[in-house]
């Protein structure tokens, strides 16, 4: 069966004044629409739900009702025939369902007998989560399932064990799994959160309410359902003696890539992307600096293609030309402006929420008001709305604005994680 | 016909042919061929000039420093002994869009040295390949009218058709009818009593005479905004200031219209040389004074070397546009002998900036 390759566009302005070195491109990469009936769309996939079992679950007890009951309605999202399992983490790991560390294929008696035992889960114990990846690790791999994925629910901090060891259990699981991480309440951290979630490429959000429980896992295994294809990497090749300062994923999120490279050749490095659906389309911002030529000189600043199978699939070229028609080089290519502003504008989220937890007022001021300043200036209104729960906007077009004296936990929490939302731009 | 010289080789057959000969009579190998700046062959393997890389992208980069290797056309200089150009792509475009086609051959009347420059427009499809389609199709015209006596000022609007018709069937074969390529025109035939110009656009000849400036002319008038304007009385400084100054109102390309070539004849008085260019050139120089200072005394005795004088001399002007220069010398002088036509395609260029 043939399928449709994805496809890699680039926007940049290939035009560099005399001795400039600095090149910049907006990488847009979509997957097919056919990706997901080039894969066998039940077979090759394992999912598992590890829910915090912990006491505090129990406080209030709505937390683990609805950790249950949104666990089974995830689990009836989950297809037949593919394999899963569902953990209970405390200050250990124990595999619920099946209880012997492997998966199970679902089908309707399956998932019946898995909802059966989540729904018995009694709260009762702490919070290790290094321990809970590691398990996770070892049935997910039982399988000889490819595309391998897992939903993480916390209501806490992880308080017994070492954080050294939450360390080795993400750079154990990193390339094994993606992982979805969520925060119920607002006892957990963002931070500790985010690092599981960026090393294994998946999400982190906050469920301020347990009723919201249920809708946002069914939403997370939907969409897991819907990915065809594992290990997808972005390949970078730059010229000799070119570096590269960064590659980021700029949309849907921010996500610096630029430390998970991975050397391929003499002048190539991979960057690991995920799993993908078929139609997903995301945008890559790479900045490489390059050895300045002469006016009138061309150069390829760095080809980039994509990787899915160890197959290149799709392949763009950036460009530097030297000119010294300065209507040519002050131009800024609309893309690469408007996403420079989204990775400073949630840059300015988290360094303003940071300066606020040390109290230092006046920094927190001018990050959150340049924060105000770009969403709006670029249209992110869902930052915006956020951004005002926890300042009083005076004027958002010069980021004027008054930190609020009183600032709900879990406001904060929902604009730290969902500070790295990007909008796209109009192309 | 009377032979001159003697013998030599024919270099396809192997026969032997007179120097004055066109064809070879025992194969009918063209012993006096065109030459075009768009036919430099690229050698088989390639060099990177900034690295000596030879790993090549089948864009045309460096596989290793990434650098764009120099185009076929950016840089070439071709010398026939009647006749020498050379074309750059300049230092702020990425391509050169002008080419040139040069021949010499033998007429009863004695040697006949012709060329044509054509300089695509810009902002039409596929400039580049116009240019040479046009020039190509064109020398052929005159080189067939030249060796069979036809009038030369009848078959050099018939080059003009020819480079019309070529440039309809690249718009045809490339589907370009709503930005066809097209192209500038400017081509002279050199006999020994005579010069025949003829063109369509703001490419230009002049006469550069051996005695200096003073006797030396610019032999053609632009089709442009800034020409017409000069016509009606504006001066040449005032008209070229003008943003519009540049719009041809000629050209050749299926989009055209009615627009006729313009033919002038010329019979020197004295010894001198026929200077062909695209605007590259005059740009920075329009004057004919200033152009024949540069070019003399180089230009009667050896073309090529007063060629590269001028595209040098735009280049370091600021090479906004592609320039090419090409120079005849009047009287032609003696026959080229076959196999002596030498095309130097300066793919292997390091940076001459």
């Amino acid at each position: 069966m043939s399928q449709s390759d994805f496809t890699v566009e680039i926007f940049q302005n290939e035009y560099l004044t005399a001795g400039a070195r600095e090149v910049n491109s907006i990488v847009t990469v979509t997957a097919p629409d056919d990706l997901a009936r080039a894969t066998d769309a039940t077979t090759g996939r394992a999912e598992a739900i590890i829910i915090d079992c912990s006491g505090s679950m129990d406080y209030p007890h709505a937390k683990i009702v609805q950790a249950r009951a949104a666990t089974q309605a995830a689990l009836d999202v989950v297809r037949d025939g593919v394999a899963f399992a569902v953990i209970a983490g405390t200050e250990v790991a124990r595999p619920v369902f099946p209880n012997d560390g492997s998966l199970v294929i679902a089908s309707p008696q399956t998932r019946q007998a898995a909802k059966q035992v989540v729904g018995n889960l009694r709260p009762g114990g702490g919070t290790a989560m290094g321990s809970w990846l590691r398990l996770a690790r070892q049935m997910l791999t039982s399988g000889s399932a490819g595309l391998r994925h897992a939903i993480l629910l916390t209501d806490g901090k992880n308080e017994h064990e070492a954080p050294e060891q939450l360390t080795t259990a993400i750079s154990e699981c990193d390339g094994v799994f993606s992982c979805d991480c969520r925060g119920v309440g607002t006892d957990w951290q963002v931070a500790e959160l985010r690092r599981i979630s960026t090393a294994l490429l998946g999400t982190v959000d906050i469920v301020p309410d347990p009723s919201g429980l249920t809708a946002d896992f069914e939403a997370m295994m939907a969409t897991a359902m819907g990915k065809a294809v594992a290990d997808v990497a972005l390949r970078v090749w730059t010229p000799q003696s070119a570096e590269l300062q960064f590659v980021k994923q700029v949309a849907p999120t921010v996500d610096d890539l630029t430390g998970r490279r991975t050397q391929s050749g003499p002048q190539a490095g991979d960057y690991p992307t995920g799993a993908w659906g078929g139609g997903e389309s995301r945008d890559y911002h790479v900045c490489v600096q390059v050895n300045a030529a002469a006016v009138g000189q061309e150069m390829l600043a760095s080809r980039i293609s994509l990787i899915v199978g160890g197959q290149v699939q799709g392949q763009g070229l950036v460009r530097a030309v030297w000119t010294d028609d300065e209507a040519l080089s002050t131009r800024i290519n609309a893309n690469v402006a408007h996403y420079t502003g989204q990775a400073e504008l949630a840059q300015a989220i988290q360094d303003g929420l940071e300066a606020r937890k040390q109290g230092d007022e006046e920094i927190a001021t001018a990050k959150l008001g340049r924060a105000v300043a770009l969403a709006q200036e670029s249209g992110n209104e869902d930052t915006a709305r956020l951004l005002a729960k926890v300042v009083d906007v005076v004027d958002a077009a010069t980021g004027t604005v008054r930190l609020k004296k009183k600032i709900d936990d879990a406001d904060e929490m929902a604009l730290d994680t969902r500070s790295t939302k990007t909008v796209r731009t109009r192309k | 016909m009377t032979a001159a010289g003697e013998s030599v080789s024919c270099p396809t057959c192997g026969q032997p042919v007179w120097p004055d000969d066109n064809f070879c009579e025992a194969c009918s190998t063209d012993l006096a061929p065109a030459v075009t700046s768009g036919d430099s062959s690229q050698p088989a393997t390639r060099q990177c000039p900034n690295c000596a890389g030879t790993s090549i992208t089948p864009e045309g980069y460096c596989e290793s420093c990434g650098r764009k290797l120099p185009a076929g056309n950016d840089h070439v200089e071709l010398e026939l002994d009647l006749v020498a150009g050379v074309t750059d792509k300049g230092l702020r475009h990425s391509r050169n869009e002008d080419a040139m086609a040069l021949a010499t051959t033998q007429s009863k009347a004695g040697p006949v040295a012709l060329a044509v420059v054509c300089d695509g427009v810009s902002t039409s499809s596929h400039p580049d390949e116009a240019s040479q389609a046009a020039s190509q199709a064109a020398v052929q015209v005159l080189l067939a009218a030249v060796r069979g006596g036809s009038d030369l000022g009848v078959s050099s609007v018939g080059a003009v058709k020819a480079a019309q018709k070529a440039l309809a069937e690249l718009a045809d074969s490339a589907r370009l009818h709503a930005n066809a390529p097209s192209a500038t025109f400017v081509s002279a035939v050199v006999t020994a009593e005579q010069v025949t110009v003829c063109w369509l656009g703001d490419s230009r000849a002049y006469w550069i005479d051996a005695d200096g400036p003073a006797t030396s002319r610019q032999l053609t008038v632009d089709d442009s905004i800034a020409a017409e304007l000069v016509a009606r009385g504006l001066s040449e400084a005032e008209a070229m200031a003008l943003p519009q100054a540049h719009v041809v109102t000629g050209w050749i390309g299926a989009d055209a219209g009615d627009a006729q070539p313009h033919v002038t004849v010329f019979d020197p008085q004295g010894a001198g040389a026929v200077l062909l260019c695209s605007d590259g050139l005059w740009n920075y120089q329009s004057d004919v004074a200033g152009l024949a200072e540069m070019a003399l005394p180089d230009a009667v005795r050896d073309p090529l070397r007063a060629a590269a004088t001028l595209v040098k001399f735009a280049i370091e002007s600021g090479g906004s546009d592609n320039v090419t220069v090409v120079l005849i010398p009047f009287p032609p002088g003696t026959r080229t002998r076959p196999g002596d036509t030498s095309v130097i395609a300066a793919t292997d260029l390091g940076d001459p900036r």
